[in-house]
């Protein structure tokens, strides 16, 4: 009947666009992922909160780019998760310092040694591990991307030399390495190690494992079709390798460096356990807890709460990293 | 085999010796720097700025700086060849290979007990998750190695101090699982020295052992769902015979590979856990040494040593690799 009412030879036509599978939105997407990975789900959130954690106060050490004086409404002068700075000292009733407090309604992870607030410590904290997870890892990539690419790409003696280098580099131990570079210091001039100096050594000592995931992938995308297509049609290697090699290679890219994250953080907080001297003073986890470390015995909050922070950033990076990797990548092997 | 292994060992001749390089150009960078730094410690007080100067020339010289920089390499290299990697700048100026040998033992035994805690917990863990795939033990094991997975290593030694601190003291715990007031070798004092390394050897077994657990799990379920595994319960085999003899032996081969990459963290990891417990390793020498201003030939020295071991080592698992895996073919 409802053909009939058709002219002849419109049966292949076009269905009205209402007939076509809806496409998803990003608001379904994000639920889909979230019943798929709960636990990645949980590591973003996580992710977000730190995220959150670093807008408070952008310091010109950061070298961010300054932000608007109230983005949100919110003052740009204090940490906004915290009620009070991580220098602010607190006093008892009588005068003295209120040190080693355990942790109350004002303050909520107790105070430290020198009566400041754990709490608002441990969220400035945050932002030190985050510029240098970010940088670091933005090094790493970019660097180690391009290692990768060019070893992979060019094969045979361009590969040869590059992987006997990147065995000297992988043969130093990652945390070993840390040392020797902060150690020697190379951009700061002067005495004081700078933050962007600590970024880049972490960077430097990960290029090794980037490298090698991102040139496996180029060896294998090299032999596809497509690409002995492209060079049929007389691509340059240069565009071969940016147009057609590069945005297929784009997902492990971001997976590794989601999943860098958290070891850059973790390595960083290490390096200021073990050498405070050798790292840029500043607040910081791995600083804070060196220095709650040696009082254990007298006050264990700040320690716990300093390493509970460390845990739990390390913690989110790995879930979200993971259950991006399955999803993005189910077959890269880190 | 044979080629491969010559072949292998002038390879890793060449990458050694860009170590030793890299090393060299690393400490180059700013060498002014340092040299101010020893300067100022050597001239500490004293404003004269002739007296200031001498200390520089003096440090220049003590360094080798004063040379030319091929000059430098050359005695460098030299001096590497006859394993002798310089002084140390503090203290009483110990050559810093007799410094490091006498560490090495601390820094191995920990290390091998690691992997020994590992291995223990890794093997009977991996095996029962994989032949138990999906039941509430396997659950129970993989959640419990991802948490561990999660929760850095550097973090459990920490957290399980101040367990120790908080809610064991006056117990028999702290004493044998927290840091220890004085060390001593196997040795000297076996009892002191199994005090000394419980601790460390436990937690950092259990880092590296939830990375094998998971490896050894996966390999053990592509291995259980292979023909010649069919074969053999066709047969009438028992379990045992087939999980141990047929199974878990080809499984293991991939996971010697997790060892020998595990081997490299195992070695940066104890610098953590060297500090932490207070074994005189190799770890805690050059967290020692980059501290107090900055003694660079024993950082170098370390640095140098790690990274040769690591390249022997890297070779070693390689031609076990094909030893026990004969279908490997070196080209």
């Amino acid at each position: 009947m409802y053909l009939e009412e058709q002219a002849p030879g419109t049966i292949g036509a076009p269905t009205a666009e209402a007939a076509l599978p809806k496409r998803p939105s990003a608001l379904s997407n994000v639920w889909k992922f979230t019943r798929r990975k709960p636990l990645g789900a949980f590591g973003f959130f996580l992710v977000f909160v730190l995220f959150v954690m670093t807008l408070g106060t952008p310091k010109a050490e950061f070298g961010l780019p300054s932000l608007p004086d109230r983005p949100f409404g919110f003052e740009l002068d204090s940490p906004w998760l915290a009620r009070y700075g991580e220098e602010d000292l607190f006093y008892d009733p009588d005068g003295g310092l209120s040190q080693n407090e355990d942790p109350s309604f004002d303050h909520w992870f107790g105070t430290d040694n020198n009566g400041r607030d754990m709490y608002a410590r441990i969220v400035v904290g945050a932002r030190r591990s985050m510029f240098v997870g970010f940088w670091a890892l933005t090094i790493a990539t970019l660097l180690g991307t391009t290692v990768g690419v060019l070893s992979g790409y060019f094969g045979k003696w361009v590969d040869t030399i590059v992987q006997r280098f990147m065995d000297a580099l992988q043969s130093f131990p990652p945390l070993i390495a840390l040392i020797l570079i902060v150690t020697i210091n190379p951009l700061g001039k002067g005495d004081t190690a700078s933050l962007m100096m600590a970024a880049f050594a972490l960077g430097f000592v990960g290029i090794t494992s980037v490298q090698r995931i991102t040139r496996g992938v180029v060896l294998a995308t090299r032999e596809q079709q497509y690409v002995e297509a492209g060079r049929v049609i007389g691509a340059t290697d240069l565009r071969i390798m940016f147009r057609y090699i590069l945005p297929n290679i784009m997902a492990s890219i971001i997976v590794v460096f989601s999943t860098g994250i958290g070891v850059v953080i973790l390595a960083e907080a290490a390096l200021s356990f073990v050498v405070p001297q050798a790292v840029p003073l500043g607040t910081s986890w791995g600083l804070d807890l060196s220095n709650s470390y040696t009082r254990i015995g007298t006050n264990p909050n700040p320690v716990f709460f300093t390493a509970g922070a460390i845990a739990v950033a390390v913690l989110a990076f790995n879930l979200a990293g993971d259950a991006l990797r399955d999803v993005l990548d189910p077959r890269l092997r880190l | 085999m044979q080629q491969y292994i010559i072949r292998r060992l002038l390879l890793n001749f060449v990458v050694i010796f860009l170590v030793a390089t890299m090393v060299f150009l690393a400490l180059r960078i700013d060498s002014d720097t340092v040299v101010r730094k020893r300067a100022g410690s050597c001239a500490s007080g004293n404003t004269d700025p002739e007296l200031y100067e001498e200390c520089v020339r003096n440090t220049k010289a003590e360094l080798g700086l004063d040379k030319s920089i091929l000059n430098q390499y050359g005695n460098f290299i030299w001096d590497l060849a006859h394993l002798d990697l310089g002084h140390s700048t503090f203290g009483n100026k110990d050559p810093i290979a007799t410094e490091i040998k006498e560490r090495v033992g601390a820094s191995v035994e920990l290390g091998l007990l690691q992997i020994v805690v590992a291995l223990t917990i890794a093997l009977p863990v991996g095996i029962i998750s994989a032949i138990r795939q999906d039941t509430w033990i396997d659950y129970f094991l993989r959640f419990f190695s991802i948490a561990l997975l999660g929760i850095p290593v550097f973090v459990v030694a920490i957290l399980s101090i101040l367990l120790l601190t908080v809610y064991a003291s006056g117990t028999f715990l702290p004493d044998w699982f927290g840091p220890q007031g004085h060390y001593a070798s196997l040795t000297e004092d076996p009892q002191q020295n199994i005090k000394n390394m419980l601790a460390p050897a436990l937690v950092g077994g259990l880092g590296t052992g939830a990375v094998m657990m998971r490896f050894l799990r996966s390999q053990m379920l592509e291995v259980l769902r292979q023909d010649y595994v069919r074969t053999a319960w066709a047969k009438g085999l028992k379990e045992r015979v087939i999980i141990v003899r047929h199974a878990l032996k080809n499984a293991l081969i991939p996971v010697l590979t997790i060892v020998g990459i595990l081997l490299g963290s195992v070695i940066s990891g104890n610098v953590v856990l060297e500090f932490i417990y207070r074994i005189p390793g190799i770890g805690f020498y050059v967290t020692a040494a980059a501290s107090q201003n900055p003694d660079f030939p024993a950082v170098q020295g370390v640095v140098l040593t790690v990274a040769v071991s690591l390249v022997f080592i890297n070779l070693l698992i390689d031609v076990a690799y094909g030893w026990l895996d004969p279908r490997i073919r070196y080209s």
